[in-house]
C-alpha cells in the first residue's frame, strides 16, 4: 500500500465485525423489502431502497466522515504530526478522500450491486449512467467537505462552523438531486447547454463530474496551504470562470446573446465569490502588514502567495465589468433609465470595492473582533436604512446618493451618474482604510 | 545546525517574537527556557515549519524552512506540548504510520519499528492500543513517532510535563542516548530541573526576546580550566584573599566558608591546590568540580537582563 494515510484510515475503518455487519444489515433490509412487496413490484422497490441507502451511506454518512478526516485530526491534536510528515499534499488528499470514506464505499458497493442486479432484471434504461452519477456526486460531496474543512481551519475558525458550510453544500446537492429525479433517474428530459442538447441524466453526470474535479482540486489546494506548500492565487478566479461558462451555457440555452450573457454572468459570479471570501477570510492587519513588507522587499511571488483570495475575484470583476460594458451592444432590458444599463457594471464593481474597504476598515480597528458583523450592520445602514428614510421623506437626490442604482425613483439621472456617485463612496472608503492602515498600531 | 536570523512573529495584537537571531549547535541538547508566554512554543513551531513568521529566516542543516518546509520535515522530528495519538491504533501501527508517512522505504519500515520500539522500551507493548497506555507510555510512543525516521534534529515542546519522576528519569536517559547518536535536540520547559540532567546549551527567552544563548558550564569544560567549589568545615577570614592571590584561580564568589572559582590547571594541579590549602591551615571539607545548574544560569540571565533595563 503506497499511501500511508489511506492505509491508516483502512486500519481505523475496518474490523472483522464491521466487515460482516455492513452486508448483513443491508442484506436483511433488501430481503425485508423484497418479501414485503408483490412479485411484480419487488425489483423496483429493492432498486429504490438501494439508491436511498446509497445516498444515506455514501453521500451523507460519507460526507460526515470526510469532514471528520480533517476536523477530528485537529480536535484530537494529531494534525501537527500529519503536517510534519513528508507526505505530499496530493497523497494526503486522496488518502483522506477515499480512506476516511472507505467503509461508506464498502456499504455503497453492496447497494450498487443490489441496484444493478434488480435494474438488469427489470431491464432499466440508463443503469450505468445512474451508477456513475451516484458515485461522482459522492466524490464531489466528500471532496467539498474536506476542502471546506481545510479552508476554514486555516483561519482558526471553529471546526463546527467549517462543517456547517460543508453540510450546506451536501444538503443543497442532495435536494437538487431529489428535486430533479426523486429516486429514479430514468425520467428522460432534454437539457440545452450552449445550444447543445443533452439527456438530463447525462447532463447531471457531466455536471457532477465537472464539480467533482473542481472540489477535488480545491481539496488538494487547501491541503497544499495546510502543509505549508505555497500556491499562487489563480484557482479561485479560474473557478469563477468555470462557473460563468457553466451557468451561461444553461441560460443561453438554444438562443440569446451568448457573449453579453457570459460577461454579465461572469461579473455577477465574480462579485458573489468576492463577497463570499471577503467575509470568510480574516483580513487581519497582520496579513496586510506582511504584504507591505514583501512589497518593499520586491518579493512578488511570496506577495502573491499571501494575497487574500477575495482580491483576485475583485480584479476579475473589474475585467468582466469592462468586457460587459464593451461587448453589450444594447442595454439588455431596454433603454429606460430605470433599468440596468451596461455602465452599471462599473457601479457594481465600485460598490464591491467600497464594501471591501468597509470590511478592512473594521478589520484594522484596534478592536477588530467581529469585523464581518460590524460591516454587515454598516451595509444594512448604508444600503437599506438610509435609502429607505430618504425615500420615505421623498428626498430623491439623497436617495440616489445612498443608492445609485437604477430604480423608478432615480430614473432622472444619467447612468454614468450612478457610477460617479458610487466612485465617491469607494474613494471615501479607500481614504478611511488608508487612514486606518497608517494609524493602526500592529501591536 | 539551526540558524535563525531576524525572526519576528506576530499574533493579532501581540508580538510573540522580536527580531530573534540565534544558532543551535550541531549535536547539542539545547534547553529552551523561559516563563509561560515567553514565545518558546511559537519559536519551536516556526523552526518546525508549522507557522509562518512575519519576517526573518530559518535554516535547518542548510535548508530554508520557509521555502522548503517539506524537505526540512524529512530531517526533523517534532513533538508538540499537547500531542495526540490515534487512540484505536496499536503502538506498532502508530509507529508504522509514522515511518511510512516520513517516507522511509518499504524494506526499512519493519526494522525501523523494531529499532524504535527497542530504543523506547516499547517492544512488549507493540500490540496494545494507544488508548490503553498510561501517560508516560503514550509520551514514549509520541517520541517514537517523532524519531522513527532518525531525524538530524529533534524539537520537543514540554516533553516531560505530566510525567512521574521515574518516567522523567528515563526520558532524560533517552535524550542523552539520542545526543550520543549524533542527534541535535531542542527541548523546551519552564521546569528547569528536568532539563538540567541532559542539556549542554541554554537558550533563555523572555517576552519574545533572547536573554541569553550559550553553552552551559560543565565540570569538564577543558583539561586546562574547570569550575571548582570549595567548602570549609571551619570559617576562615583569610580564604577570599588567599584564593584571589593564587595565580591559577579566577575567583567568582567567595566568603569565609566557601568559594566558587575557575581553576586553570589539570587534575594534578587541582591536587596540588588541595595540598596547598591544607598546608595553609584551611579546614577543607570539600573541593570538587562545580557545574552551574540551569536554574542558576537562567536566573543569572534574568538578573542581568533586569539590570540592563532602563
Amino acid at each position: 500500500m503506497s499511501n500511508p494515510e489511506f492505509k491508516r484510515n483502512l486500519w481505523l475503518s475496518f474490523s472483522e465485525s464491521r466487515l460482516v455487519a455492513m452486508p448483513a444489515i443491508l442484506g436483511l433490509i433488501f430481503l425485508a423489502t423484497y418479501a414485503s412487496h408483490a412479485p411484480d413490484a419487488r425489483a423496483g422497490e429493492v432498486r429504490m431502497i438501494a439508491i436511498s441507502l446509497f445516498i444515506f451511506i455514501v453521500w451523507l454518512w460519507g460526507a460526515g466522515n470526510a469532514s471528520a478526516a480533517i476536523i477530528d485530526e485537529m480536535r484530537n491534536r494529531t494534525w501537527d504530526q500529519q503536517r510534519m510528515s513528508a507526505l505530499e499534499p496530493w497523497t494526503m488528499t486522496w488518502g483522506k478522500l477515499f480512506g476516511a470514506t472507505s467503509y461508506n464505499w464498502y456499504g455503497g458497493i453492496w447497494c450498487l450491486s443490489a441496484f444493478a442486479l434488480t435494474g438488469m432484471f427489470a431491464e432499466t434504461q440508463g443503469l450505468s449512467l445512474t451508477v456513475m452519477t451516484l458515485c461522482t456526486v459522492a466524490i464531489l460531496l466528500h471532496a467539498a467537505m474536506i476542502a471546506v474543512a481545510l479552508y476554514t481551519s486555516q483561519f482558526g475558525t471553529r471546526p463546527l462552523q467549517g462543517a456547517t458550510v460543508g453540510w450546506l453544500i451536501v444538503i443543497g446537492v442532495t435536494f437538487k438531486y431529489f428535486f430533479d429525479f426523486g429516486l429514479d433517474m430514468s425520467a428522460p428530459a432534454a437539457k440545452f447547454w450552449w445550444g447543445m442538447e443533452f439527456e438530463h441524466v447525462l447532463f447531471w453526470l457531466l455536471t457532477s463530474l465537472l464539480f467533482a474535479i473542481c472540489f477535488v482540486f480545491a481539496a488538494w489546494r487547501a491541503m497544499c496551504t495546510a502543509l505549508q506548500v505555497p500556491t499562487l492565487p489563480w484557482a479561485w478566479p479560474a473557478f469563477a470562470c468555470i462557473l460563468t461558462v457553466y451557468f451561461s451555457g444553461q441560460i443561453t440555452g438554444e438562443t440569446g446573446h451568448p457573449l453579453s450573457v457570459l460577461m454579465l454572468l461572469g461579473l455577477l459570479i465574480s462579485v458573489a465569490l468576492t463577497y463570499l471570501t471577503l467575509f470568510s477570510e480574516p483580513n487581519t492587519l497582520l496579513l496586510w502588514h506582511k504584504l507591505r513588507i514583501l512589497q518593499e522587499k520586491n518579493e512578488w511571488r511570496s506577495w502573491l502567495e499571501h494575497l487574500p483570495v477575495w482580491t483576485t475575484t475583485l480584479v476579475l470583476s473589474v475585467v468582466f465589468a469592462t468586457l460587459s460594458y464593451l461587448f453589450t451592444a444594447s442595454p439588455p432590458l431596454g433603454n429606460n433609465a430605470s433599468l440596468p444599463q451596461p455602465v452599471h457594471a462599473f457601479t457594481l464593481v465600485l460598490m464591491l470595492l467600497r464594501d471591501a474597504c468597509i470590511v478592512l476598515f473594521f478589520a484594522f480597528s484596534p478592536n477588530s473582533k467581529n469585523a464581518a458583523g460590524k460591516t454587515m450592520v454598516s451595509l444594512i445602514l448604508l444600503d437599506l436604512l438610509l435609502p429607505y428614510l430618504a425615500s420615505v421623506a421623498d428626498l430623491s437626490e439623497l436617495f440616489f446618493f445612498f443608492m445609485p442604482i437604477p430604480t423608478p425613483m432615480t430614473s432622472g439621472h444619467a447612468a454614468w451618474n450612478s457610477t460617479l456617485v458610487m466612485a465617491s463612496h469607494a474613494a471615501t472608503a479607500l481614504v478611511l482604510v488608508n487612514w486606518r492602515l497608517r494609524t493602526a498600531k500592529l501591536q | 545546525m539551526i540558524k535563525i536570523a531576524g525572526l519576528t512573529f506576530d499574533y493579532p495584537g501581540h508580538r510573540a517574537l522580536h527580531d530573534v537571531t540565534l544558532t543551535v549547535a550541531r549535536n547539542s541538547v539545547t534547553a529552551l527556557v523561559g516563563p509561560n508566554g515567553a514565545g518558546k512554543t511559537t519559536l519551536m513551531r516556526c523552526i518546525a515549519g508549522l507557522e509562518t513568521p512575519l519576517t526573518g529566516s530559518i535554516t535547518v542543516d542548510g535548508t530554508n524552512v520557509l521555502e522548503q518546509p517539506r524537505e526540512v520535515h524529512r530531517i526533523m522530528g517534532y513533538l508538540s506540548d499537547f500531542f495526540g495519538l490515534y487512540q484505536d491504533l496499536t503502538v506498532a501501527q502508530c509507529l508504522e504510520y509514522a515511518a511510512t508517512s516520513q517516507g522511509l522505504p518499504k524494506f526499512e519500515i519493519d526494522e525501523a519499528v523494531r529499532h524504535t520500539a527497542q530504543r523506547l522500551d516499547l517492544s512488549d507493548r507493540l500490540d496494545q492500543t494507544s488508548a490503553s497506555l498510561s501517560r508516560g507510555w503514550r509520551q514514549r510512543v509520541a517520541i517514537g513517532q517523532a524519531i522513527i525516521h532518525d531525524p538530524k534534529v529533534l524539537v520537543l515542546d514540554e516533553p516531560a510535563s505530566g510525567l512521574d519522576p521515574e518516567a522523567r528519569a528515563s526520558l532524560a536517559a533517552l535524550f542523552r542516548q539520542l545526543q550520543a547518536d549524533r542527534m541535535t535536540l531542542l527541548v523546551s520547559s519552564h521546569i528547569l530541573a528536568e532539563l538540567d540532567e541532559y542539556s549542554t546549551h541554554m537558550l533563555a527567552l523572555r517576552d519574545g526576546r533572547i536573554l541569553e544563548s550559550r553553552a552551559l558550564m560543565t565540570s569538564q569544560l577543558t583539561d586546562a580550566r574547570r569550575r571548582l567549589r570549595l567548602d570549609l568545615a571551619r570559617a576562615d577570614t583569610r580564604l577570599p584573599a588567599w584564593l584571589k592571590a593564587h595565580a591559577q584561580i579566577t575567583l567568582h564568589d567567595a566568603d569565609i566558608e566557601r568559594a566558587e572559582f575557575d581553576f586553570h590547571g589539570d587534575h594534578y594541579g587541582q591536587a596540588a591546590l588541595l595540598k596547598a590549602l591544607i598546608e595553609q591551615g584551611f579546614a577543607v571539607s570539600s573541593l570538587a568540580a562545580h557545574r552551574e545548574n540551569l536554574q542558576q544560569s537562567y536566573l543569572r540571565s534574568v538578573a542581568a537582563h533586569l539590570e540592563n533595563q532602563p
